[in-house]
């Protein structure tokens, strides 16, 4: 009865999108706050009626109801709790469900938001923004309802009654607390993308087009901005662990369509603050935020559609033309309100010089937006070759790797560059007071990496060299900022150094937190270079007592074990782990045997990881062999992955920067039309 | 605002779009790869000679033959709709997770026409991820990699 229930709700949810569509857009009009608060309910209901097929569909989990076919597809009456539930996102239909209800919880925030605003200042911007809001709902709702070819409806039950009498379980890959996590992570972050988006176009609707909406959408854009941080990072640690491949970013497909968002934001994120304080770059800001949404879009549309091969896997299911469809028409939409308010987008200023704050920024998003468009021609090589010559080509890793590093570099030095050179014009002044030590720094830091890097057998890093030399003038660049601007608190308020840097990060939280962010993007940088620029790695077939060599490390196998777990079987080996010969602990690299897998399910690969400061020491198995006590080979790989810590160091940093922007509470004061 | 400074900008931009274009295109020449299903790649073998390629396609039964002390890795790769296949060579590297006969294969690597085998640099088996075909009631293996039809 409950999956009837939650089907109904489905349905019913089309009406109240559409309800919220008509009754917003012809109240905004007819200025009828009746009509504009039946629509507000309307976007309430929708909230009320996914989340009872939401809830629906969890039940259907937890009471192992296989007559529905979703729950009969990723669940299993073996199945641990937490991963019948995690099951809701574990395949398409369930989670473009869960995507929806996100994206209902957003439009009942932004109502609520915008309730607890009214009563102080009326105005009717967010509910313009509900409008869009509302379409993109009702997209989704559409999708999920089972009427569209090729995804059904997540509560449809099996035809006929049929009853499955087990489901066929969740992949046993995805059966680890990081997966539990990482997708809906990543949909957060995207689906509260879909908020700035619509106050762009609630602004372009109402006539706004000042910084009011960039204002009142900033915490959901900086929002967004963490959770996609978080989430790009969680599936790039799973990798590492899960894998056994001892990297963590291939530029694969999938992770591609969860970067570009990410990289869109960010240019956004910088762009806005130039009209903010110059009130330049309004229709840029726009048509920004409109790309960042719509990458979103297309990254389903890439990794569902099945026109690329990736690691994932995806089929062809039909669903990509849909998307691709709405991505065009909603473009189409916002374009034509751009036309529509033309006149009010132009700038009242204009750059100055090349070398000011504006032409940093501006370079920033550039930069950005330029990666994000290398990143998508690379993505979608396949397809634009086919288009070429008639003939499917693709581009490998190494493409990315290539191509990314002198942008990367660039936007690097931007990092310090940005935050202390002067607006308008540089000036002599400006340049001997802000730049001559970073610079200088910099240049030892870059020569001191050089030299280092050839005194182990590097003749010539180039990329390394530059890329030490940027961050060391980032590192020494920001923390001249902040202890000027520390000190000089400290001296006018009389107080210590300490409570200076206090204050001054009180009262500046954005900028500060931004600052911090962008140490953690080169403690980021410093990692990425030492582990994809320097590590080594060794494979080597061996039986027990054998030892092999990674570097400085020496890996000996001194025994195998096997033990019995809930779900699984582990085995594995023990290494015995010595640097120059001091011996410094054990490695238990393994193998799981998931007794739910399916026959082609081979056991899943458990790399043991040993810490040594900052550096990783990886160890991964092929296989262990029944025989190992009396002789097996085992087949076994070994990373040495230099720095790699610092990576995951780095995005700590940045979510703490940003952690810190986000507290600002600038929105209210400043509502500028 | 100056004449000269706009002119500046604009000349900085245009060599900054230049060398981002250029860039990319000479890398996407130099790493590009040919994708083929094995029969497509046995009827042209002559032009994919010694060219990196890329197949798609399934591992053929029987064919496999995996040597642990060498760390090789042989096999076929079938097509899915025809009985062509070419032979792969993969080696110093760890045998990938679900490599079973007749899963789904993807292969990175040189082509050598003489001998019909690929020197694979790279080998990935059917993945993780369950998203693959909505409609899977049936099994899932005929639903990834379907890129090539």
């Amino acid at each position: 009865m409950t999956a009837e229930i939650g089907q109904a709700a489905i349905f019913l949810s089309v009406l109240s999108c559409l309800w919220a569509i008509a009754f917003l857009s012809v109240g905004l009009r007819t200025r009828n706050p009746h009509a504009i608060q039946s629509g507000r309910n309307a976007v309430i209901a929708t909230f009320i009626l996914i989340s009872i097929s939401t809830g629906a569909l969890i039940y259907g989990f937890l009471t192992d109801d296989f007559s529905m076919r979703y729950v009969e597809e990723v669940s299993s009456a073996a199945q641990p709790l937490l991963y019948k539930i995690t099951a809701l996102w574990g395949a398409m239909s369930g989670s473009l469900l869960f995507w929806l209800w996100l994206l209902t919880v957003g439009g009942a925030i932004v109502v609520w938001q915008n309730y607890q605003r009214n009563k102080q200042m009326p105005d009717t911007l967010a509910d313009y923004s509900l409008i869009p809001i509302a379409i993109v709902q009702l997209f989704f709702t559409i999708l999920v309802t089972g009427l569209i070819e090729g995804i059904y409806n997540p509560l449809a039950r099996f035809p006929n009654g049929q009853v499955a009498v087990d489901g066929q379980g969740m992949n046993t890959l995805l059966q680890t607390p990081l997966m539990a996590i990482h997708p809906p992570t990543l949909y957060i972050g995207w689906i509260s993308l879909t908020i700035p988006f619509a106050f762009a176009v609630g602004a372009l609707a109402s006539g706004r087009i000042g910084s009011g909406w960039i204002l009142r959408s900033r915490r959901w854009m900086l929002f967004s901005w963490i959770i996609l941080t978080i989430g790009i990072t969680l599936g790039g640690n799973w990798a590492y662990q899960e894998l056994g491949w001892g990297g963590y970013w291939a530029w694969d497909p999938v992770e591609n369509a969860s970067f570009m968002p990410w990289l869109l934001g960010t240019a956004y994120l910088h762009s806005v603050m130039i009209q903010e304080k110059r009130n330049m770059l309004k229709l840029w800001n726009i048509l920004l935020i409109t790309l960042a949404f719509q990458f979103t879009l297309l990254g389903t549309f890439i990794t569902r559609s099945g026109i690329i091969t990736s690691v994932h896997a995806f089929g062809g299911s039909g669903i990509g033309g849909y998307f691709l469809s709405f991505i065009l028409a909603s473009t189409a939409g916002v374009i034509g309100l751009i036309i529509y308010r033309w006149n009010r987008l132009k700038s009242a200023n204009r750059l100055e010089s090349l070398l000011s704050r504006e032409s940093a920024f501006l370079l920033n998003n550039w930069l950005l937006v330029g990666l994000t468009l290398i990143i998508l021609w690379g993505t979608l090589w396949p397809i634009i070759s086919e288009a070429i010559n008639g003939e499917k080509s693709s581009v490998p890793e190494a493409f990315f790797n290539k191509v990314v590093i002198i942008p990367g570099l660039l936007l690097l030095f931007l990092t310090g560059a940005g935050p202390i050179i002067s607006w308008k014009k540089i000036t002599a002044n400006n340049f001997r007071r802000m730049f001559l030590f970073p610079l200088i720094i910099g240049l030892i830091g870059g020569a001191l990496t050089w030299g280092f890097l050839a005194l182990i057998g590097y003749t010539f890093p180039l990329y390394s060299v530059l890329c030490s030399f940027a961050a060391v003038f980032v590192f020494a660049a920001i923390f001249a900022e902040f202890y000027r601007g520390a000190k000089l608190r400290a001296k006018r308020q009389e107080t210590s150094f300490v409570n200076g840097l206090n204050l001054l990060i009180q009262r500046n939280k954005r900028r500060y937190g931004g600052y911090i962010i962008h140490i953690g993007i080169v403690i980021l940088y410093i990692g990425i270079m030492g582990s994809k620029g320097y590590f080594l790695l060794e494979s080597k077939s061996m039986t027990l007592g054998e030892s092999m060599e990674v570097g400085k490390y020496k890996l000996t196998m001194i025994d195998s074990f096997e033990k019995e777990y809930a779900n699984y079987l582990r085995s594995g080996v023990i290494f015995d782990v010595a640097k120059n010969g001091k011996r410094i602990g054990t490695m238990e690299p393994a193998l799981h045997a998931y007794y739910g897998a399916k026959p082609d399910e081979e056991p899943t690969k458990e790399p043991a990881i040993h810490h040594v400061g900052m550096n990783d020491l990886y160890v991964a198995l092929a296989n262990v062999p029944r025989n190992i006590k009396t002789g097996g080979v085992v087949n076994v790989q070994a990373y040495y992955n230099p720095l790699i810590g610092i990576v995951w160091i780095g995005v700590a940093v940045m979510v703490l920067g940003g952690i810190v922007a986000i507290a600002e509470k600038s929105d209210r004061s400043r509502d500028a039309r | 605002m100056k004449k000269q400074n706009r002119f500046k900008i604009v000349a900085a931009s245009i060599m900054l779009l230049g060398g981002m274009v250029f860039l990319v295109f000479a890398m996407t020449r130099s790493t590009s790869m040919r994708h083929f299903t094995p029969a497509l790649l046995v009827a042209d073998a002559s032009s994919a000679d010694k060219q990196q390629v890329q197949i798609d396609g399934l591992i053929a039964e029987g064919s496999s033959k995996w040597d642990a002390a060498n760390f090789v890795l042989t096999f076929a790769i079938r097509d899915r709709e025809s009985d062509a296949s070419v032979n792969v060579i993969y080696k110093d590297q760890l045998k990938p997770d679900n490599f079973t006969d007749g899963g789904s294969v993807f292969v990175e690597g040189e082509y050598d026409a003489s001998q019909n085998l690929v020197v694979a640099t790279k080998l990935m088996t059917k993945c993780a991820s369950k998203y693959d075909g909505a409609e899977s009631a049936v099994p899932t293996d005929e639903t990834s990699y379907n890129s090539s039809k």
